[in-house]
């Protein structure tokens, strides 16, 4: 589903994957953990295809394209998601009518049939119910006033919606706490179904917990260091970062 | 980024055809004689004639304003055309039926069908074209609820009392230079009156079109809404694409008696020049209203088109409680330049005015808020709200606010704010990542910014509103 | 043309000093503009009439003068009395850093200083701009070396005496660097007229802190200015106080020259019967990075005017920039009038800017529990007014200026009627 090759990426000159190597298969959950500053977030937003993040060498393929050669909304359309650790705010946007949009040009894409108004709104506010947000959530402006919790649960609804076949949630547990957390899981869990493929970033093992990984890896200074089952998060969690090197001393997961 | 915003702002203007269609048209120049002639080709009362002859020896004594935030040559009022009309139109068309079918096919192309089986069911349309309306909709329909709607030529026949009581009655003929011009050589526009207790059963719209070379369009719009009346109406207007610029100077007036409502919204698209702004249309216009008792007026307008548009569609607010309410999107792009806002004049008690004011620039463009406020010393207890948001689109343009605020009343209020925004990167991103395109994406987020405003045009409208923006942003949003 | 005008034109062509050259240039464009019409935006609230007939008159110094003393704040001061220096610079004890070089006693070299800072922060002004260009034979210039930091605050104090005329200039220069603490107070008898400009060149990194105190009432006519150009990552911290008189106008530039500036604005005015306050501000963003702050808060009386006018102009190259604008206004009466229009102008489309502006009274439910606990009508409108005035008395950064301040403020609006 999804191969990195010896990838390589930059923002604003400054190398920060260099030669990361990676292989999700359908149905597969991938860990990425490691420190502050060790890439995680630049990878998502690698693959996702934002702008500013240069990718030097290397190869990324999805489904057997290159991903570079795509644009955001190309990639998205081929059933990549991310989970933003900062969701964005869009004044006067209705979640209903973004998702409504996005939905649409999704399914436009895969050949199927656009959703009408009703079919829709009875999807969204099912999707609404499983990640425990008031259904007027909906209404209102995307992630517009909404708590940090709000928000992460506002983009698990958007991914439940979306149906996409690759998810990369950016440190979706950072600022939730335990009730909130269980719910975000649960709505990863949920769409589990052996073919969806997860790449869960994070740096504390707690997310862990909840959504338990086929894979473990550590990501550090751009370069996946180490990698194992689930259990290699439990190593990381006891004993922290300390066995990267002396400059990750302290730092805990 | 922006570059793509840029490119999915870039414009198209699909209204700029132009009709064959043979026309009578004045020799360019304008003096007392073409005032003379042109009252005589409507055969007018003598007293519209004298007013309109006083309106023009005030008007050769005024100065053009230069205080507008707007850049422009000089406008040589001889080189225009006073008077342009079909000539199909001379023997005054007694049904659709006898239309030149050329007109209605215009109409039609404009996306504004005259026959009354295909219009949009409960709207009733005058439709201005150049210097003479061509068709009044729905009139039986209208005059069985005693509704008046008709063009203002025919109604100085018709209701000659009712045109003379109150034409001038809100915009005096010497208020401003281009009002002043429009009252000696107005050609045409609608003429409304709803009597009292009356709710009016349909919306009720002109459409107003630029079709002539050279001519100026300087239509004059009355609207008399009685006691405890009510009424909706829009306007909307195009004109062709050409090298040269238009002058359209209208003047609009509205009259809401004790506990009238008058709704007026405009969907201004005139041919707003092309990206170097090259042509274009001078939209000068003056819109007034005033409240009597517990009367509210409320003007909604989308300003998309024009060259140059200067603009401030008011509510004097006479009477106590009255309501005054001005909701505006204005979108510039290329060089199209805007100066355009409000006045609320609070002289009664507990009178209450809302502004929300919304302005997207994009390209080269230059886009002005200019307002006033103003709480007369016998306001008690009077409120004004207003909120003008800017948003800007790439680094070349400009986002302005001038509002003046004036207060005599210790008890009255007056609050004011005023944000820029931009349509940011994160923004952006997070809609392609959800895979929208980028067109969609910024028609998406400028939506949304105007939404506060769209959501006060009538039904039929809005539709027509947010298609009109996504025309502009060349997008498709569903 | 204005007889006091056509009199300033006169005495200002009989000036010949080091600076000729430059006051030329405003006397005639003193001639060609002469005086403006009430239409001019400049002007359109705040009538001329006061100064366009008076008579011109630059009386010698006045003995009976009385220099406002502050507790507790270590200052040094120089006094302009009618127009004219009346300190004697010699005998001040300077600290190191701090050099203070009067217009008429400048050796060459200084000449040659104060003729390139001359008139190059003050933007191409209105009337009275050019009206002090071409008058102010006195003048100072104070120069903060680089790395200095001048504790005493130094004093700018112009009285004027009544029926006189009283046009100086300062010039201020802070090194890179440097720190230092600067207060404008002007105060005018019966039918003075004052046009006090003060220019100030803040260099990179260094920091001012800034009093104007325009204190002139009934018919002392007053309409000077303070001009800021802020250097890279340079701080101006200013605080305005304005009562009203006939006429008293004040313009406040801040010019954001460099990246990285930051300047903070708070106005105050209190205006009673029959006074006018005009506070013009323009702040330029002209560089990335800028940061403004501008709160300005008045207090109309009965038959009092204000007129606020608050711009903001964000150059095409002021990416980044952070500006922030607020005025409110509370009228007492309905005699009471307020002209306010807080202006924006952007050219750059990555910014955050919001102005705001209110007039409004007070809020009918606090007044009525304050009456019905038995305070009395005035003390109750003092309690509750001064609450927003306060805010900003308490946001002064010297603790004895606020604290001679406060009585000054409270007892001027204890004054000022309610009806």
């Amino acid at each position: 589903m999804l191969s990195i090759k010896n990838l390589h990426a930059s923002v604003d000159e400054k190398d920060i994957i260099r030669g990361l190597n990676l292989e999700v298969k359908p149905g597969e959950v991938h860990a990425i953990m490691g420190p502050n500053g060790a890439g995680k977030s630049t990878l998502g937003y690698v693959l996702s295809g934002r702008e500013g993040y240069e990718v030097s060498q290397g190869e990324a393929r999805f489904n057997g394209k290159d991903l570079m050669e795509m644009e955001v909304e190309e990639r998205a359309r081929e059933g990549m998601f991310l989970a933003f650790q900062y969701p964005v705010e869009i004044p006067g946007v209705s979640n209903m009518e973004f998702m409504k949009e996005s939905v649409n040009a999704i399914r436009e894409q895969r050949g199927e049939e656009t959703l009408t108004a009703a079919e829709f709104l009875k999807k969204a506010k099912e999707a609404c119910k499983q990640v425990q947000l008031p259904l007027d959530f909906l209404k209102r402006g995307v992630n517009e006033g909404f708590s940090g919790g709000e928000k992460k649960r506002n983009e698990i609804m958007q991914m439940i919606l979306l149906e996409p076949s690759l998810c990369i949630l950016d440190e979706s547990d950072s600022g939730l706490d335990v009730d909130a957390l269980q719910v975000v899981a649960d709505g990863v869990n949920s769409q589990r179904d052996g073919k969806r493929s997860f790449i869960v970033v994070t740096h504390y093992q707690r997310l862990l917990d909840y959504i338990k990984p086929d894979f473990v890896h550590i990501l550090a200074e751009g370069q996946i260091v180490k990698s194992g089952d689930a259990s290699l998060a439990l190593e990381v969690e006891k004993s922290g970062y300390a066995f990267l090197g002396k400059k990750y001393e302290g730092e805990t997961a | 980024m922006s570059e793509q915003i840029e490119q999915a702002l870039s414009r198209k203007y699909e209204a700029g055809f132009y009709s064959e269609i043979e026309a009578e048209t004045f020799e360019n120049g304008l003096d007392e004689s073409v005032i003379r002639r042109l009252s005589e080709m409507k055969n007018e009362p003598e007293w519209m004639l004298e007013w309109r002859l006083k309106a023009y020896r005030a008007w050769l004594e005024m100065e053009e304003p230069e205080w507008a935030h707007v850049n422009y040559p000089k406008i040589d009022f001889q080189a225009i055309s006073y008077y342009s009309a079909p000539k199909s139109m001379k023997d005054k068309p007694k049904s659709l039926d006898e239309v030149d079918p050329e007109l209605l096919r215009t109409y039609e192309k404009l996306g504004i069908p005259l026959h009354e089986q295909e219009m949009l069911a409960g709207v009733a349309v005058d439709a201005v074209f150049d210097s003479v309306s061509v068709v009044t909709t729905y009139r039986e329909k209208l005059e069985e609820a005693g509704v008046i709607f008709c063009p203002i030529s025919e109604a100085l026949h018709r209701f000659p009392e009712l045109v003379k009581k109150y034409i001038g009655s809100v915009v005096p003929r010497t208020d401003n230079y281009y009002a002043a011009l429009n009252c000696a050589v107005f050609t045409d526009g609608s003429f409304v009156y709803i009597p009292k207790g009356v709710r009016c059963p349909m919306e009720l719209s002109t459409y107003f079109r630029i079709n002539e070379q050279n001519t100026g369009q300087f239509e004059r719009t009355l609207i008399v809404a009685d006691e405890g009346s009510h009424v909706s109406y829009l306007e909307g207007c195009t004109a062709p694409q050409r090298d040269e610029n238009q002058l359209h100077a209208a003047v609009v007036e509205l009259v809401a008696m004790d506990n009238a409502t008058i709704k007026y919204s405009t969907v201004q698209n005139w041919y707003p020049g092309d990206e170097e702004g090259k042509g274009g249309i001078y939209n000068f216009v003056t819109k007034r209203g005033i409240c009597h008792t517990n009367a509210k007026i409320s003007w909604t307008q989308v300003e998309t088109g024009s060259a140059v548009t200067w603009k401030y569609p008011s509510c004097v607010l006479k009477g106590d409680n009255s309501v005054g309410e001005f909701y505006s999107v204005a979108l510039t792009r290329g060089m199209q330049q805007a100066d355009t806002g409000t006045k609320m004049i609070h002289m009664g008690k507990n009178t209450r005015s809302t502004i929300i004011s919304k302005g997207i620039s994009a390209g080269k463009s230059n886009n002005a808020y200019r307002g006033l406020v103003k709480m007369g010393p016998k306001a008690d207890g009077a409120r004004n709200f207003t909120q003008c948001d800017s948003l800007l689109i790439g680094d070349k343009c400009g986002a302005h606010t001038f509002p003046y605020i004036e207060s005599r009343n210790p008890s009255a209020i007056v609050e004011h704010e005023a944000t820029t925004s931009k349509v940011s990167d994160d923004q952006m991103f997070l809609c392609q990542q959800r895979g929208l395109d980028p067109e969609k994406a910024v028609s998406m987020i400028v939506n949304g910014f105007c939404k506060e405003v769209f959501k006060e045009l009538p039904m039929e409208f809005a539709v027509e509103a947010g298609k009109l923006l996504e025309i502009s942003l060349e997008g498709s949003v569903g | 043309m204005s007889q006091w005008l056509a009199k300033v034109i006169d005495v200002a062509q009989e000036n010949q000093d080091f600076l000729a050259p430059v006051r030329q240039q405003a006397i005639s464009k003193l001639q060609q503009a002469g005086w403006p019409s009430q239409r001019a935006e400049q002007w359109r609230f705040t009538p001329l009439a006061p100064v366009k007939d008076r008579t011109f008159n630059q009386t010698q110094t006045d003995e009976n003068v009385s220099v406002p003393e502050i507790a507790g704040l270590d200052s040094i001061d120089i006094i302009f009395t009618n127009g004219v220096l009346t300190t004697s610079l010699a005998d001040l004890a300077l600290p190191e850093g701090l050099r203070i070089v009067s217009f008429a006693q400048a050796n060459a070299q200084q000449q040659a200083d104060i003729k390139t800072m001359f008139g190059r922060v003050k933007p191409e002004a209105h009337v009275f701009g050019q009206v002090n260009d071409a008058l102010s034979q006195h003048g100072v210039m104070i120069d903060v070396a680089d790395n200095a930091n001048i504790s005493p605050v130094v004093r700018l104090i112009n009285l004027t005496s009544a029926d006189s005329d009283n046009h100086t200039r300062t010039l201020v220069k802070l090194g890179h660097n440097a720190k230092a603490k600067v207060m404008e107070l002007g105060q005018g008898e019966h039918d003075s007229m004052n046009t006090a400009v003060a220019e100030y060149a803040i260099g990179d990194n260094a920091s001012l802190e800034h009093y104007r105190f325009a204190f002139y009432t009934a018919n002392a006519k007053a309409v000077g200015g303070s001009h800021f150009k802020l250097g890279e990552a340079a701080k101006l911290n200013s605080t305005v106080v304005g009562y009203g008189s006939q006429l008293s106008r004040l313009d406040i530039d801040i010019w954001h020259a460099a990246e990285n500036a930051f300047a903070k604005l708070n106005a105050i005015y209190l205006l009673a019967e029959g006074e006018l306050f005009d506070l013009h501000t323009c702040i330029e963003h002209a560089k990335p990075h800028g940061t403004s702050e501008e709160n300005a808060r008045g207090i109309i009386g009965d038959g009092a005017r204000a007129v606020f006018n608050g711009r903001i102009h964000i150059h095409r190259d002021a990416q980044k920039t952070l500006a922030e604008m607020n005025n409110r206004n509370l009228l007492l009466s309905r005699r009471a009038l307020v002209n306010t229009k807080p202006e924006l102008e952007i050219y750059a489309d990555d910014v955050k800017c919001a102005h705001g502006a209110t007039v409004a009274e007070i809020e009918g439910n606090e007044l009525f529990y304050l009456l019905s606990r038995g305070i009395s009508r005035q003390r109750a409108m003092v309690m509750l007014n001064f609450g927003f005035i306060q805010e900003l008395v308490n946001d002064i950064p010297s603790k004895a200026v606020a604290s001679w301040l406060q009585p000054k403020l409270t007892e001027r609006f204890a004054q000022m009627e309610v009806k």
